[in-house]
C-alpha cells in the first residue's frame, strides 16, 4: 500500500468516526438487530410452548411433539438474517452518501486532487473505508446469530455462510452508495439514489405480469431478495459471490470514472 | 529551488463557454507573478489547469519541462496550492491535518513530524495545533492552508485570493510572507486587489475573457496608479468590443 493511499484511508476513517452519523448507525444497527432477534426468539418460544403443552391437542400433530419445521433455524436464524439484510439496506446509504458528495460540496476535492495522489487511490481509500464500516457493523451484530447457532446446534458453517454472504451483500450496497455519492454534490440526492437502486434490485416480482416469462426469469436471477435465505441455510453459491462482486466492481468503476470525468470536465 | 512555467495554447471550454481561449504565458523561475482580471476572466480556471485539478480542452502547461497533461502527478509533487477560501478538512486537528497533507504529498514518514513542527512554528500555529480546524478563526485557517501548501517546500506555490476575509494586520503579514517566498520559489498569485499585486508581484498578467490582454512589470506597476489605469484600459476595451459585437449581432 502506498503512503498516500494509507494517509487517505486514515483520513477517511477519521472523518467517518468524527461524524455522529457513524455512531448513530452503529447503535441503530445493533439495537434493531437485538430487538428483532429477541422478537423471533420470543415467537419461537411461544410456538414451542404451544406445541409442547400437554393440554393442547391439535389435529395433525402428536400432543407434546413440535412439528419438524418448528426449529431454531426456521424460526430464529433465517428471519434474523433477513432482518440484518434489510437493516444493512436501510443504514449503509447513510454512511456512503457523504463520502464523495461532501468533498465536492465543501470544495476539499480541490485540495485533495491537487496533491500527487492518483484518482484510483482516492477511489480505493474511500471504498475501503466504507467496506471496513460494513465489516464493523456485521461484527457488532454477530452475537445474536451466534447465540442462535450455539443454542440450536446448527453448526458454524451456517454462521460463516451467513456472514460471508452478508459481507458480500453489504460491500455491494456500499459500492452502489459510493457510486451514487460520486455522481452528485448533494448528500440527499446521493442517499435517495443509494436507496432507490437496491430497492429496485430487491425483487422484480412486480414486473412479472408486464414482461414475458423469459425476461421475468432473467430478472429473477438479478434480484437481491432470493440470495438472503440461501446464506442463512449455510449455503454459499458461486453465482451469488459473482453477483455481489459484479455489483461491487460496477460501483467502484462508476466512482473512478466519475473522478476522471470531473478532472476532464 | 524555483520552477519555470510555460503555458501554450491552453483552451478550456465548459460547453459553449470558453473560460480559457488559446492562453499562452511564460513565468520565469523565482518570480512572484500576479494574475489579475475581472470576474470570469479565467484566472481561477488557469490555476486549476496549472495545478492539474482540471485537464485543458487543448494545449498544455509545462512546469520545468514537465507536462501537466501527460504527468499531472509529477507536477503536483512540485507544487503547493492555497485555494480561494481555505478548503480544509475541518473535522481534523491542525497537526493531524498537516500530517495528512504531508502523507499525501509523499513526505517520508520519518521526516513528517519534523516537517509538521517546522510548518507549525513558521506560521505561528503553536497555540492552535491541537484544536479542530472548524473552530479556528478565518486568519488561522488561512495560515493552516498556507502551511499545508509549503509543508514539502515545493518550488512552485499557487495562491488564489489569499487575503479575502482577513483583517488588515493579517493581510499585511500574508503579503510580506508571499513577497519573502519570491526568489527561492516561484509564486503564482491570483488576486482581485490591484494594491496587493503591486506590493507582492514582480510582474502581472492582466487577463480578459480567457486570454492575457496585457503584461506589466514591477516598474510599470509602481508608476502611480499605472496598474489601475492598465486594468481599466483592458476591461474598457473588452467592454467596447463586447458592445460592438452585440451591435453587429443585432444588425
Amino acid at each position: 500500500m502506498t503512503q498516500r493511499l494509507w494517509a487517505l484511508l486514515c483520513k477517511e476513517l477519521h472523518s467517518l468516526f468524527a461524524s455522529p452519523i457513524a455512531y448513530v448507525v452503529l447503535t441503530a444497527f445493533v439495537s434493531l438487530s437485538a430487538i428483532f432477534f429477541f422478537q423471533h426468539v420470543v415467537t419461537y418460544n411461544r410456538l414451542l410452548f404451544l406445541f409442547q403443552g400437554e393440554a393442547i391437542g391439535m389435529a395433525g400433530f402428536d400432543a407434546g411433539t413440535p412439528p419438524r419445521q418448528l426449529n431454531i433455524l426456521e424460526e430464529v436464524f433465517i428471519p434474523t438474517s433477513g432482518d440484518l439484510s434489510l437493516l444493512l439496506l436501510a443504514l449503509i446509504p447513510l454512511i456512503t452518501m457523504r463520502m464523495f458528495a461532501e468533498e465536492k460540496a465543501t470544495g476539499t476535492d480541490e485540495l485533495l486532487l491537487t496533491t500527487p495522489i492518483r484518482l484510483w487511490e482516492v477511489a480505493v481509500a474511500k471504498h475501503a473505508a466504507a467496506y471496513f464500516f460494513v465489516f464493523l457493523l456485521l461484527a457488532t451484530s454477530s452475537v445474536f446469530p451466534a447465540v442462535a447457532i450455539e443454542k440450536g446446534r446448527l453448526g458454524l458453517e451456517h454462521l460463516l455462510a451467513l456472514y460471508l454472504g452478508q459481507l458480500g451483500y453489504g460491500v455491494a450496497l456500499a459500492a452502489i452508495g459510493l457510486a451514487c455519492s460520486s455522481l452528485t454534490r448533494s448528500q440527499i440526492v446521493a442517499a435517495v439514489l443509494a436507496y432507490a437502486i437496491p430497492f429496485v434490485l430487491l425483487d422484480f416480482g412486480w414486473l412479472e405480469p408486464l414482461v414475458s416469462e423469459g425476461v421475468a426469469s432473467f430478472l429473477g436471477q438479478l434480484a437481491l431478495q432470493e440470495r438472503f435465505e440461501t446464506f442463512a441455510r449455510g449455503v454459499l453459491e458461486l453465482r451469488h459471490a459473482v453477483y455481489f462482486a459484479g455489483l461491487t466492481s460496477i460501483g467502484f468503476t462508476v466512482s473512478l470514472t466519475s473522478l476522471e470525468l470531473g478532472r476532464a470536465r | 529551488m524555483s520552477a519555470k512555467i510555460e503555458a501554450k495554447g491552453v483552451t478550456k471550454r465548459f460547453g459553449d463557454v470558453v473560460a480559457l481561449d488559446d492562453f499562452t504565458l511564460e513565468i520565469p523561475p523565482g518570480s512572484v507573478f500576479g494574475l489579475i482580471g475581472p470576474n470570469g476572466s479565467g484566472k481561477t480556471t488557469f490555476l486549476r489547469v496549472l495545478t492539474g485539478y482540471w485537464l485543458p480542452t487543448s494545449g498544455d502547461v509545462w512546469i520545468d519541462g514537465q507536462s501537466v497533461v501527460a504527468s499531472p502527478h509529477r507536477v503536483q509533487q512540485r507544487l503547493g496550492y492555497v485555494c480561494e477560501q481555505p478548503k480544509l478538512y475541518t473535522d481534523h486537528r491542525v497537526d493531524a491535518f498537516l500530517r495528512l497533507m504531508g502523507g499525501l504529498r509523499g513526505i517520508p514518514r520519518h521526516d513528517l513530524a519534523d516537517a509538521v513542527d517546522a510548518a507549525v512554528r513558521r506560521f505561528g500555529l503553536e497555540e492552535v495545533r491541537r484544536r479542530r480546524i472548524a473552530v479556528l478563526s478565518k486568519g488561522f485557517q488561512q495560515r493552516v492552508s498556507l502551511a499545508q501548501a509549503l509543508l514539502h517546500d515545493p518550488p512552485l506555490i499557487v495562491i488564489d485570493e489569499p487575503t479575502v476575509g482577513l483583517d488588515p494586520r493579517q493581510q499585511i503579514e500574508l503579503r510580506r510572507l508571499i513577497r519573502s517566498l519570491g526568489g527561492s520559489h516561484t509564486v503564482v498569485l491570483c488576486t482581485h486587489q490591484l494594491g496587493e499585486a503591486e506590493i507582492c508581484c514582480d510582474r502581472v498578467a492582466l487577463l480578459d475573457r480567457g486570454r492575457v490582454s496585457r503584461m506589466a512589470s514591477a516598474e510599470e506597476m509602481r508608476e502611480g496608479g499605472a496598474l489601475e489605469r492598465l486594468f481599466l484600459e483592458a476591461t474598457h476595451r473588452a467592454e467596447e468590443e463586447q458592445a460592438e459585437r452585440r451591435g453587429e449581432e443585432r444588425e
